[in-house]
């Protein structure tokens, strides 16, 4: 079976979905519709809403290091703190950012 | 401490208050080794090697890494398979083990807010507080708030980084050296390091 | 029309109280119950997956997600599983259960 290329590099802006959730969905809520950076590619795993289910879990899904900024998720004031998950590639879609990273 | 769990399938029920859940777990166990899915000698082999995995192991590799600027590497690109090879433990897992590395701009600080996940092939079992909701929901809402309950006020200026463990990754921080402890050997390092410190909730200091 | 639901162990950004740092070295339960959560999803025994055991807690109401300790959790979770798979069944599980009350008494 061919693996297809990851969709997306590190420095690419993603927007996470909004849903619908699937069943054992690992897309915390708190992140859905949020805007991050990839931040690396952890590489192709199996399918974990598939395998909670007693299947096999394949074709296998790429997975990122996604990094959100804290304020951006909380509407807080603008600062440094971030927050990291790693998500899957469908739960991601390619984005743009308006406002430049906080120095 | 004795091996208290090395009985036979039939021995007397060790807690006169078992309740309904520790009947659930002695029946079920019962019956699996009945039915010969698992072994009673597995079942203990199973919490020996449990019981063999503790912080203390992460603190070694912490030492390790303030230490020799080699293994860090190698930590860094590699880290089971060097652990392994260092520490001659095994590391067979299908999981990943992620480092985070503190630095004077960044804190980083593990969290799972679908659930448990923790480095523990190095680790051990995680803390309560780590399995409970309260941290699991305020630790990215309000990092620096529950970093002070933890007796950790970083500075404005510090980048607080959470990484939430939402898929097979396992993440463990290699906190900073403390100042003061040049020329000390690795086990006295060790030392220093709490388990707290490895998940980011605490950093290490001279007493 | 999307939903945008959310699983009872969800709770990033939830509102939480202060967290209870109290600990104690795990009881034979606890340590017991982790053994078996290892050794069944386990490649070498692989009853289920790791996920379908999360599944399972995930399956739990908000109330008893919130008040059932964290190893009762998993046990029960356990119990599902293993019924689901038809390794046991409930009725065998429930007649055990009752044999071991009755063990209880007698030793008291």
């Amino acid at each position: 079976m061919s693996e297809a290329p990851f969709r997306y590099s590190p420095g690419d802006v993603v927007r996470v979905r909004t849903g619908p959730p699937e069943p054992h969905c690992r897309t915390p809520f708190y992140l859905r519709g949020q805007i991050g950076v990839i931040a690396g590619i952890a590489g192709r795993y199996r399918d974990p809403s598939l395998m909670a289910f007693h299947k096999p879990g394949l074709p296998e899904r790429a997975l990122y290091r996604v990094e959100f900024r804290h304020h951006d998720i909380w509407q807080t004031e603008a600062g440094p703190d971030r927050i990291m998950a790693d998500l899957y590639e469908h739960w991601l879609d390619p984005a743009t950012r308006e406002t430049p990273d906080a120095p | 401490m004795p091996h208290d769990h090395d009985h036979d399938d039939h021995a007397p029920i060790e807690d006169a208050g078992a309740g309904e859940d520790e009947l659930l777990e002695i029946a079920i166990r019962e019956l699996l080794i009945e039915k010969g899915v698992l072994t009673a000698a597995q079942v203990n082999g199973q919490i020996d090697a449990m019981d063999s995995r503790t912080p203390a192991l992460g603190a070694q590799v912490i030492a390790r890494a303030w230490c020799d600027a080699d293994f860090r590497a190698g930590l860094i690109a590699a880290p089971l398979q060097t652990i392994q090879a260092t520490f001659g433990m095994n590391m067979s897992t299908p999981l990943e083990l992620v480092i985070l590395e503190n630095t004077p701009q960044v804190h980083n600080v593990v969290v799972c807010t679908l659930c448990s996940c923790y480095p523990r092939m190095l680790l051990g079992i995680p803390p309560a507080w780590y399995k409970a909701t309260a941290y699991r929901s305020r630790v990215v809402v309000e990092p620096r708030a529950v970093l002070d309950e933890f007796g950790l006020t970083l500075p404005p200026e510090v980048e607080v980084r959470v990484s939430d463990s939402t898929a097979d990754l396992r993440y463990l921080v290699v906190p900073m050296r403390p100042g003061g402890t040049e020329g000390w050997p690795e086990d006295r390092l060790a030392a220093l390091v709490s388990r707290d410190s490895m998940i980011g909730t605490a950093v290490p200091s001279v007493p | 029309m999307q939903t945008n639901e959310r699983g009872v162990n969800d709770v990033g950004g939830l509102p939480g109280g202060p967290v209870n740092r109290e600990e104690h070295p795990e009881t034979l339960f606890e340590k017991r119950v982790d053994a078996l959560v290892m050794l069944l999803t386990h490649p070498q025994i692989g009853a289920f997956k790791v996920d379908a055991l999360r599944r399972a807690v995930e399956m739990n109401s908000p109330g008893d997600y919130t008040t059932l300790g964290y190893y009762p959790k998993w046990i029960r979770a356990i119990r599902r599983l293993l019924v689901e798979q038809s390794v046991l069944s409930d009725a065998e599980i429930d007649a055990r259960i009752g044999k071991l009350r009755e063990r209880l008494a007698k030793d008291v």
